[in-house]
């Protein structure tokens, strides 16, 4: 059999698996002493199950004190409980030598012989006299004793015994067949429990190794983009160089139209560069080899100098920037560079967001619980409430089309929250469609470094 | 798989019908179980919940001695049809000899029915049995309602599949006996090659199916005049 192990649909149940012996027992007493007859039944091994004894202790007591008496009680036993009897629902006498008689019936179950009912020994209605069986097993027999104590046992037509026996044979047809039908319940629903553990355990293993060759690709796609954002960040390094050569004149003289163009040629690498740098740092962060640099910040500072770097672009798309800080706001431990950037990604995104003609404000605040924040807020074009907790998923865009109106990578807030959580701080975001968002970073005014992880696609959700 | 008892002369078969929720797999075996003589099988078992379905199956046995002296035990299973008994679908499927597909031939039924049909082939791999080479009886059962499908779309069915079809009203008990009989024919040809039951065990085909038919009340089935009794 290919992996099931046997049910117990496959075994056979012999008459003591299938019937309670104690409470059987109990049966089989009210029975006898109901009939005042014994009452014995074995299983298919001729192992003995239950035996009553009524009214005969003293009459085979007797005979058991002779030699004689006891071999030819036991071979009748014997023949009794072993003898072979015709598989079907009918009782056979068998005759004791002491003039008692027994009657046997088998027990049925599905067509199978599981065990057999002795009823007896009781005296037939038609003895008259002590055998010559009995009374010649010793020479100091005492017949009319041995008369008296057979007095004891029931006397009853043969006719009557089988009856009796017939009755409790279909009692107990219906005990086998209710025990069997209890024990299988009771065993398939441990077989069922089994089986489906087992299924469960097969998915979770293809589960476990679908998710391993998930992850090895995962790492695979990560060592490729760190790979290919250094190759191509070398010979970006020489355009942009050669460029600010050509354009310090170092080349010679230029037209005003070849430093037009390299003047774009400049700032679209620029641009390239930031993107490779921004890939670069969310393989790193993946690979989990970002380590903070901490020290102590003044955030008023950081304010004025994101807000500077990008004054003259907000300028060119007509945005009023806005500072908003207290004056004396406390130092903050935190990696000076890295939080730097994730303004600047901040501040960056709400320039690029907010439609000419609106207002950026950047500023910073304390927060009870030693905590500081920094937010960016814009009166821009807003994120639709279902994009809200997926912005900050690596590489997810709100517009994701080709076509799209607005550029990027989808990079920038991954980074921001890799490097905020990092600090063991954590990011914020409300929208509100067509009239702005507000962007903050809590930080702990004492950070403590930790590795920084790239938020997967579902994690920011929850 | 069938179990040879050489010293006690035993042979074991057991015939699992097979199907899904409500197609009338334990309606086959009730009508069986009226049909058959108390003499060759015992109570028909069934652990089913309060609502009538059954829980885990519905065996009922049935048993003979052949003129050879052999005794030959078959048991009859049914498993439990909602999705939810999977697992005990395959338990009881365990070292089937035959299966008896019970279909609803209602066009409705007909995709759940192609799912538990899989559903099957898969368990009976799960147990190490060759669909290919087990024998295999459907039962297009409820041919009574409407919407089920007309004996064109069935003689269709029959000549693209290797499984013999039955058509059959199992509430009413048609089809019931006749499905066991093919299903039995199959049986015996498949242990007969595999184990020579007619040389070694000395039962031929007709004594097999005879000492089960002719207990069988077979008036109104296509097997009263057709032999299969006797």
């Amino acid at each position: 059999m290919n992996g099931l192990p046997p049910s117990v649909l496959q075994q056979e149940a012999s008459l003591g698996d299938l019937l309670d012996v104690k409470s059987f027992t109990e049966v089989c007493q009210s029975f006898a002493e109901l009939y005042r007859v014994g009452l014995k039944v074995f299983d298919a091994q001729g192992n003995r199950l239950v035996e009553v004894k009524v009214g005969n202790a003293d009459f085979c007591g007797y005979i058991w004190q002779k030699p004689d008496g006891r071999s030819q009680c036991i071979a009748t036993v014997q023949k009794v409980k072993g003898e072979a009897v015709p598989e079907e629902a009918k009782p056979v006498a068998f005759d004791c030598f002491s003039g008692c008689r027994y009657v046997v019936q088998p027990v049925l179950y599905e067509g199978d012989a599981i065990g057999r009912i002795v009823f007896g020994p009781f005296v037939p209605d038609d003895l008259v006299q002590l055998p010559r069986t009995l009374t010649s097993i010793s020479p100091d027999f005492d017949a009319s004793r041995a008369a008296s104590y057979m007095q004891k046992i029931r006397r009853v037509p043969q006719g009557t015994a089988e009856k009796i026996l017939h009755h409790f044979s279909e009692i107990l047809d219906v005990l086998v067949f209710t025990g069997h039908k209890n024990l299988l319940t009771a065993r398939l629903h441990i077989e069922a429990v089994q089986e489906s553990y087992r299924e469960l355990q097969d998915k979770n293993h293809q589960l476990e190794e679908s998710f391993g060759k998930l992850k090895e690709l995962d790492r695979l796609k990560s060592n490729f983009l760190a790979t290919m954002s250094h190759e191509l960040r070398t010979p970006l390094t020489s355009v942009i160089g050669y460029s600010e050569m050509m354009l310090e004149g170092l080349g010679g003289p230029l037209t005003a139209e070849q430093r037009e163009y390299l003047g774009i040629i400049m700032e679209k690498g620029e641009n390239l560069l930031q993107l490779i740098t921004s890939i670069l740092d969310i393989t790193k962060i993946e690979a989990g080899r970002v380590r903070l640099v901490m020290s102590e910040v003044e955030l008023g500072q950081l304010v004025r100098d994101a807000v500077s770097t990008v004054l003259p672009h907000a300028r060119k798309k007509g945005l009023t920037l806005h500072c908003e800080h207290a004056a004396n706001m406390p130092k903050v431990l935190c990696d000076r560079e890295k939080v730097r950037q994730c303004l600047i990604n901040l501040v960056s995104n709400a320039v690029k967001f907010t439609p000419s003609g609106g207002t950026v404000t950047v500023g910073a605040s304390e927060l009870p619980g030693e905590r500081v924040a920094l937010f960016v807020t814009d009166t821009g074009i807003g994120i639709p409430e279902e994009h809200v907790p997926k912005v900050w998923d690596v590489f997810y865009q709100v517009d994701g089309s080709s076509t799209r109106e607005y550029g990027g990578a989808g990079l920038g807030l991954a980074i921001v929250k890799s490097f905020v959580e990092a600090h063991g701080g954590e990011v914020q975001v409300r929208s509100v469609p067509e009239s702005g968002s507000t962007f903050t970073m809590v930080f702990p005014q004492r950070g403590v470094a930790t590795a920084a992880r790239a938020p997967h696609a579902k994690s920011a959700a929850s | 798989m069938v179990a040879f008892n050489n010293e006690s002369r035993e042979i074991a078969l057991k015939v699992v019908y097979y199907g899904p929720a409500l197609s009338g797999k334990t309606t086959n075996l009730q009508a069986l179980f009226q049909k058959i003589d108390p003499k060759v099988r015992g109570r028909l078992m069934t652990l089913d919940t309060k609502d009538d379905r059954t829980l885990f199956f519905d065996m009922m046995p049935v048993f003979f001695r052949s003129a050879s002296g052999v005794k030959v035990k078959l048991k009859l299973y049914t498993v439990p049809g909602q999705v939810m008994h999977e697992s005990t679908r395959r338990i009881v499927l365990q070292g089937t000899d035959a299966v008896a597909f019970v279909a609803d031939c209602r066009r409705t039924e007909a995709a759940p029915t192609l799912a538990y049909w899989n559903d099957m082939l898969k368990n009976l791999e799960a147990n190490g049995l060759d669909p290919k080479t087990l024998p295999i009886v459907i039962q297009m059962n409820k041919r009574d309602l409407p919407d089920s499908r007309g004996d064109e779309e069935l003689t269709d069915l029959m000549q693209v599949i290797r499984p013999l079809v039955i058509p059959a009203v199992a509430i009413r008990g048609d089809g019931v006996l006749e499905t066991l009989h093919v299903l039995l024919t199959l049986t015996y040809r498949s242990l007969d090659q595999r184990v020579a039951l007619e040389r070694s065990w000395h039962i031929s085909e007709r004594e097999f199916l005879s000492q089960i038919f002719s207990h069988m009340d077979l008036r109104g089935t296509q097997l009263a005049g057709a032999g299969a009794a006797r």
